[in-house]
């Protein structure tokens, strides 16, 4: 990783515990992390800042993260998005929807099969 | 051309012609009369010119009367043809060459215009009415319906499909109707299959659908419905597909509330998991060089369960899942050592734990084979768990895999402890049973094997028991080589190679931007 430039993370992410242990196992990875706890606040940070990743929860409060990623990935209302996308929940879905989120987004996490430090495994080796 | 003066030129020209004519015949009968007969008295003289020019004006009468009247009959015969009641009047023909032939044809030529013209508007309105009286029974109908034409455009739809679907139905109308509405079909047998089916190549054809959930795009209300599809080639007035829509929104939610509420448990059971993993990887991180060796054991012990504990909510998905035939796979071509080394690497912890080791024979130049990775993982990490909890004692479990006589890629699971009696053998895939037994000293919830075997049939493979009370169990499953999942694929023309517990699906999307 470029160490002058760290890589920005946004994590949308309503459960304040889980978004604690994130950030500091990815600060400690060297990425920079910041935290948005609804998907109107998540949405509108994606839009205005410029993030490497987003990770973004499915069950937030205001706009669902489904509602999140197909905006983020419509280029009419998210034009210069570059980040990557990875979907991180505990939500199960039906299989069908969850492919369809799965060929949106360019990852998809159940947060409980995995521990922070597998959550920075993973994004390290992403191509960004 | 003005046919008018050319008509009154040909009359006055005609006339001209027959007076001139009956002058000159009374002309040449007074000369006959005269020269022949100079003797006869002047009485005489005039009563037989009188006589002679009485015939002769009837005759000259008579022709003119029928030259001159041609032109009104022709223009009767012409009225009478497209009357309502004078069908059986021949037309007239006009091309018979007649006084005012260019005027007759004219005026004969607007009467029919004009009839036809009557006759489209009649028709016009007789359609209109017919039309009133279908918007009226339409509207009336409580349950939505929306005509499609041969482009799937929707041309029509009633006052209770914008009630259903909260959208005024004349903004539906001149919309595709996969554009206008977001259908989603059980399978893949969907609308547009059948249409590509049915559409020119069968005169008329029906078709139901249940479970099919219907909305707005877009837009997250969305009712479930059981739709019916009428298709007609060759109806007149452009009307091809008819769909009715059977809400039964009530009754499917139900359903999907069962399975919602599943998720929405299993959703509150993960987050405090995830948590639990976290933070033990914290202690882990921060605290592992400083801790006593038991103490670390401990912390090894506390990640196990939590593992443990997220793979029984897993399966308490998949039940779920199972029984709402829910379960899909994707079929990828995997490398099957892979696959077991990696099964195998994460449940060796736990074996570890117990003073157990796993060991693996896997044949070299196994195929490849047509897996779901994720569910075969958990069939795997069943039997594994399943003959680590029932090793009690011994220390060993094999792993092995090889190509059976079928051609099936067969792997078992074997163990040396407890085994299962054999009154009970037949009943270990069953849902929750467990052995009453052993209940006190193993946990489980009797999930695990029901699990596996619903996942290996969805598969296309079969599991199987052997077991001896004491000597140990032996659990084999099969798998398929990929390039007979491929093959199968491809007979069914479904390069998605998506299969759920009942066979072959295709795999369809759910949302359409």
């Amino acid at each position: 990783m470029d160490a002058a430039k760290p890589k920005r993370i946004l994590c949308i992410e309503d459960e304040h515990f889980i978004s604690e242990l994130y950030t500091r196992a990815l600060t400690r990875a060297g990425y920079k992390v910041d935290v948005q706890l609804d998907g109107q606040k998540g949405m509108a940070a994606a839009q205005t800042d410029v993030y490497d990743i987003i990770l973004l929860d499915l069950m937030i409060p205001n706009i669902t993260g489904i509602e999140v990623l197909r905006t983020l990935r419509n280029p009419a209302k998210t034009p210069k998005m570059h980040a990557k996308i990875i979907i991180t929940t505990n939500l199960e879905q039906r299989e069908d929807i969850r492919a369809d989120i799965e060929q949106q987004a360019d990852g998809y996490l159940v947060k409980a099969e995995i521990t922070p430090r597998e959550l920075v495994e993973f994004l390290n080796k992403l191509d960004i | 051309m003005d046919f008018l003066s050319k008509f009154r030129r040909q009359v006055k020209l005609y006339l001209f012609w027959v007076l001139l004519a009956e002058n000159a015949l009374l002309v040449a009968a007074w000369w006959a009369v005269h020269t022949y007969h100079h003797e006869l008295s002047p009485l005489y003289t005039v009563i037989g010119m009188a006589v002679l020019g009485l015939f002769g004006t009837l005759l000259v009468s008579d022709a003119a009367e029928k030259r001159i009247t041609q032109p009104f009959i022709t223009l009767w015969q012409a009225i009478h043809h497209i009357a309502p009641q004078g069908a059986e009047e021949p037309a007239p023909d006009l091309n018979q060459k007649q006084l005012g032939h260019e005027l007759v044809a004219n005026l004969a030529s607007h009467v029919y215009q004009l009839a036809s013209t009557i006759q489209a508007v009649e028709k016009t309105n007789s359609k209109v009415a017919q039309d009133l009286h279908a918007n009226f029974i339409a509207n009336s109908l409580p349950l939505p319906l929306i005509v499609l034409d041969k482009d799937e455009m929707i041309t029509y739809a009633n006052e209770a499909t914008s009630k259903y679907l909260g959208k005024p139905a004349d903004d539906l109308a001149g919309q595709n109707v996969y554009t206008a509405l977001d259908m989603s079909f059980k399978s893949d047998d969907t609308l547009s299959t059948w249409l590509k089916n049915s559409a020119g190549k069968t005169a008329t054809a029906s078709h139901k659908w249940e479970h099919v959930r219907i909305g707005l795009p877009g837009q997250g209300d969305s009712l479930l419905f059981d739709l019916a599809g009428y298709y007609n080639k060759d109806n007149s007035l452009g009307y091809e597909t008819l769909l009715i829509l059977f809400d039964h929104t009530d009754v499917y939610s139900q359903d999907d509330q069962a399975m919602s509420f599943v998720a929405i448990s299993v959703h509150e059971l993960r987050t405090p998991l995830t948590l639990l993993r976290g933070y033990i990887e914290v202690f882990d991180e921060e605290l592992g060089p400083t801790l006593t060796p038991e103490l670390k054991e401990f912390m090894t012990k506390m990640d196990a369960a939590a593992q443990q504990l997220a793979a029984f909510v897993d399966n308490i998905l998949n039940v779920a899942k199972i029984e709402d035939n829910q379960l899909t796979l994707q079929l990828h071509e995997e490398n099957w050592q892979n696959v077991i080394e990696n099964v195998v690497g994460d449940l060796n912890l736990r074996a570890g734990v117990r003073g157990i080791t796993i060991k693996t024979d896997i044949a070299p130049n196994l195929p490849t084979v047509g897996v779901d990775r994720y569910s075969i993982y958990e069939v795997l990490a069943n039997l594994l768990d399943n003959a680590i909890k029932y090793s009690k004692g011994t220390d060993e479990i094999y792993v092995s895999a090889l190509l059976n006589k079928q051609g099936l890629v067969e792997t078992s699971v074997k163990d040396f402890g407890l085994g299962i009696d054999a009154s009970i053998l037949p009943h270990v895939f069953d849902k929750f049973y467990r052995n009453h037994r052993n209940r006190a000293q193993i946990g489980g919830t009797g999930l695990g094997l029901y699990v596996s075997r619903a996942i290996v049939d969805a598969h296309g493979g079969e599991i199987s028991v052997n077991s001896k009370v004491n000597e140990g169990s032996t659990f084999t499953f099969t798998v398929l080589p990929f390039s007979q999942v491929q093959g199968a694929g491809k007979t069914l023309g479904n390069p998605d190679l998506t299969r759920n517990a009942h066979g072959w699906i295709k795999n369809h999307s759910l949302y359409r931007d």
